[in-house]
């Protein structure tokens, strides 16, 4: 986020788009509710009907997959109607001349693209006429903007807009993908990336290698490595040995559950020598040829990252199960066992030695941390005076080569697999406020359980319900070119007609059976967001009920569960 | 007189970094219960229900998975059962196969998968090292894409 989370709250607009706040981020989803009692004005842009659209000013309930044409059209509007601020265009940023002259053709007015977004063109029009009517607008996005195959353009599209109305480097305006997990910011903070070091210092930068090369005695690879999306194409796909995966070290993930397309995930752990990090039995240690027992939060000492660049420091409250050891001993251990010895005492030292070699982070100390409340990065200094930073890209400075933002124009991409006769309806995964990501954690919490339970849910507009002779509740199969599944049908206005969602963390009913391994060629990040597939009725009710049944008490044996029931 | 003490920390949840004042029943080494700090700067003293209730895995009732608490192997291959092994033989045990296929297929060969949950910046900050400076690869990635 280029702002920070209170400051939400001071905005005149917020621009929020693919972005459920309520359901995955209530603390964040606060700031906007009292951001409207002081009189902000919301633009929410969702196919769905969610909390933020109830609030709204103006919502758009754009047709999925869309996006791009959408936000060309916002951009159209803003400069066809001269809604930009010419001032901060011409001292903080290049590319504007080029980038208007493509956004101003007919092709991308709002009245041209209605029909593919399905939305009514004024209401872009008064759209882009708000968000530029202030400079404490504030951008909002989730992955409704990220997980499909035009995910960065659709960032960088964003971007365009916040810069041509100079909404950037003071209070309450700017750019804020709220991150997902507690410390996915932080993940990325460290380098645990395939082209950066800690501190965002890319790998193929032969001084910044040299650094670290000398600061770790031994010789580094030059060339990026892979992303994690792509390692089933590299087992699976790759004829030369020597280029294939061989090895799958996974800590804290289970992708055998989180993953798109399962089955080749499955086809994938069953071929490399795997092996599993972590707290809980999952779906992934039935691949795993090695497992090691890791400590859990509450069980150890830490830093996260918030999604507002905060480091924050995590406490041990109890003693850990016996047996288990902190993620970073494992690896230090086999490290030593390889024959590169890696020994720490603490976190602190830890912490001080990627502090001495990421110069973002270099003042933020652990005593800094705990005297303000946390430190947002980039904190450059150890000198007390150097808290951090609140907002990025003070006085219009943007951290490129000439210090400029540039405009990038991306015309549309659709999605990689539309509806058809065989599969009529669009499906996008979705998430649910009670539990969290693969649900090993929420999932083995009484209370929440409490709240939602397997198999779960697809989301449908009562009018996709009818043909079908579908009711609330009632078991459905869910089928995609890819795999099936089977869950609850719940019929809801909230959803477009033709449209369809499920939360991704059930076992029985899970979703990532149907979901499509496409990426976004620039993040490698799944279409999550858009496949098809087409809902079946199930006539005999009773025994698919006892096959939920069975199947959740087959998952609990595997996870080495003897006693209780469960659903 | 059982002790309680209340220890300030992070949720491990969302990326919201929301303080939890967590109260500790150090006899039993127990939670027993969670509330908003004050000083958190983005919850100011509120959280949701996950922050509120979602510390009970540490209690692990079991309902739908459990903690793993001893190393584990297949001594040979997939088809061969998971067995509870040392820490020491589990470790000399990944890590003779990983200098193996190192060895046959250069370190590229191997992936790494850091968590971006409950380990924390440390911990991922050992897993890049340990991937780049260890194995010798930059194959190295977590759920961030996903």
């Amino acid at each position: 986020m280029s702002f920070s989370v209170p400051e939400i709250e001071d905005a005149e607009v917020i621009f929020n788009m693919g972005y459920n706040g309520p359901v995955s981020h209530p603390l964040v989803a606060r700031r906007i509710v009292r951001a409207k009692k002081k009189g902000c004005q919301i633009i929410c842009v969702d196919p769905r009907k969610t909390e933020t659209a109830r609030i709204a000013t103006i919502y758009l309930p754009i047709k999925g997959g869309t996006n791009m044409l959408f936000l060309n059209a916002m951009a159209h509007v803003m400069i066809t109607e001269d809604l930009i601020d010419h001032d901060f265009i011409s001292r903080h940023t290049t590319g504007f001349a080029a980038y208007a002259k493509e956004i101003t053709q007919a092709q991308y007015r709002p009245e041209a693209i209605a029909e593919q977004t399905q939305l009514n063109p004024e209401d872009i029009r008064k759209a882009a006429r708000l968000f530029a009517s202030s400079k404490h607008t504030i951008t909002l996005w989730g992955m409704g903007i990220t997980q499909f195959s035009q995910g960065v353009e659709c960032v960088i599209a964003c971007s365009n807009l916040s810069l041509m109305t100079g909404n950037f480097g003071h209070y309450a305006t700017g750019v804020g993908p709220v991150r997902g997990q507690n410390n996915v910011q932080g993940t990325c903070d460290m380098g645990v990336l395939p082209n950066v070091y800690p501190g965002y210092q890319a790998v193929t930068d032969p001084e910044i290698r040299a650094k670290f090369e000398r600061a770790w005695g031994v010789s580094l690879p030059a060339v990026p490595g892979l992303p994690l999306t792509q390692v089933p194409d590299r087992v699976l796909r790759e004829p030369d040995p020597k280029k294939q995966i061989h090895a799958y070290y996974i800590v804290g993930e289970d992708p055998a559950q989180s993953d798109p397309d399962l089955e080749e995930i499955r086809e994938t752990l069953s071929r490399v020598f795997v092996i599993v990090q972590d707290i809980f039995r999952n779906k992934t240690c039935e691949y795993a040829d090695v497992i090691f027992p890791a400590t859990a939060w509450g069980e150890h000492e830490g830093v996260y990252s918030a999604c507002d660049r905060r480091f924050q420091r995590v406490r041990k409250l109890i003693e850990p199960q016996a047996g288990c050891k902190t993620d970073w001993e494992i690896q230090c251990l086999v490290a030593t066992a390889m024959g590169y010895p890696m020994q720490y005492d603490n976190t602190r030292q830890i912490w001080d030695e990627m502090r001495s070699l990421a110069p973002k982070f270099a003042g933020a100390s652990y005593e800094k941390l705990d005297s303000h409340h946390g430190v947002q990065w980039p904190c450059w200094s150890e000198d007390p005076e150097d808290t951090g930073t609140q907002y990025l890209h003070a006085g219009g400075q943007f951290a490129t080569k000439d210090g400029r933002g540039n405009f990038l124009f991306f015309p549309y991409t659709p999605v990689q697999e539309a509806e058809d006769a065989e599969y009529p309806l669009s499906f996008s995964t979705v998430r649910e406020v009670g539990h969290y990501s693969v649900r090993t954690m929420t999932g083995n919490c009484r209370l929440l359980r409490s709240l939602a339970d397997e198999p779960g849910y697809i989301y449908m507009n009562p009018a996709d319900c009818k043909p079908l002779g579908l009711t609330k509740d009632e078991l459905v199969r869910v089928v995609s070119r890819r795999g099936h599944t089977i869950t609850r049908c719940l019929p809801t206005e909230r959803v477009a007609k033709g449209a369809t969602y499920m939360t991704y963390q059930w076992w029985v009913g899970a979703c990532n059976e149907l979901t499509n391994s496409v990426f976004d060629p620039k993040s490698h990040t799944p279409e999550f967001k858009y496949c098809a597939c087409r809902v079946e009725k199930i006539a005999d009710q009773t025994k698919a009920e006892q096959y939920v049944k069975d199947q959740y008490a087959a998952i609990r044996r595997q996870m080495g569960i003897t006693g209780g029931t469960s659903v | 007189m059982t002790a309680y003490k209340k220890v300030n920390t992070i949720c491990p949840y969302c990326g919201t970094g929301c303080v939890i004042e967590c109260t500790v029943d150090t006899e039993h080494n127990r939670i027993l219960e969670a509330k908003g700090s004050p000083d958190g700067v983005n919850n100011e003293g509120r959280l949701c229900l996950k922050g509120l209730y979602g510390w009970d895995y540490l209690n692990d009732p079991q309902i739908l998975t459990r903690r793993i608490q001893k190393p584990m192997i297949r001594r040979s291959g997939k088809k061969s059962p998971l067995e509870e092994v040392s820490w020491d033989e589990a470790i000399h045990f990944a890590a003779d196969k990983l200098k193996t296929l190192i060895r046959q297929y250069g370190p590229d060969c191997v992936m790494g998968a850091g968590s971006a949950r409950g380990p924390g910046n440390e911990a991922a900050y050992i897993t890049q090292k340990f991937m780049r400076a260890a194995i010798g690869t930059n194959n190295v990635d977590h759920c961030a894409r996903i």
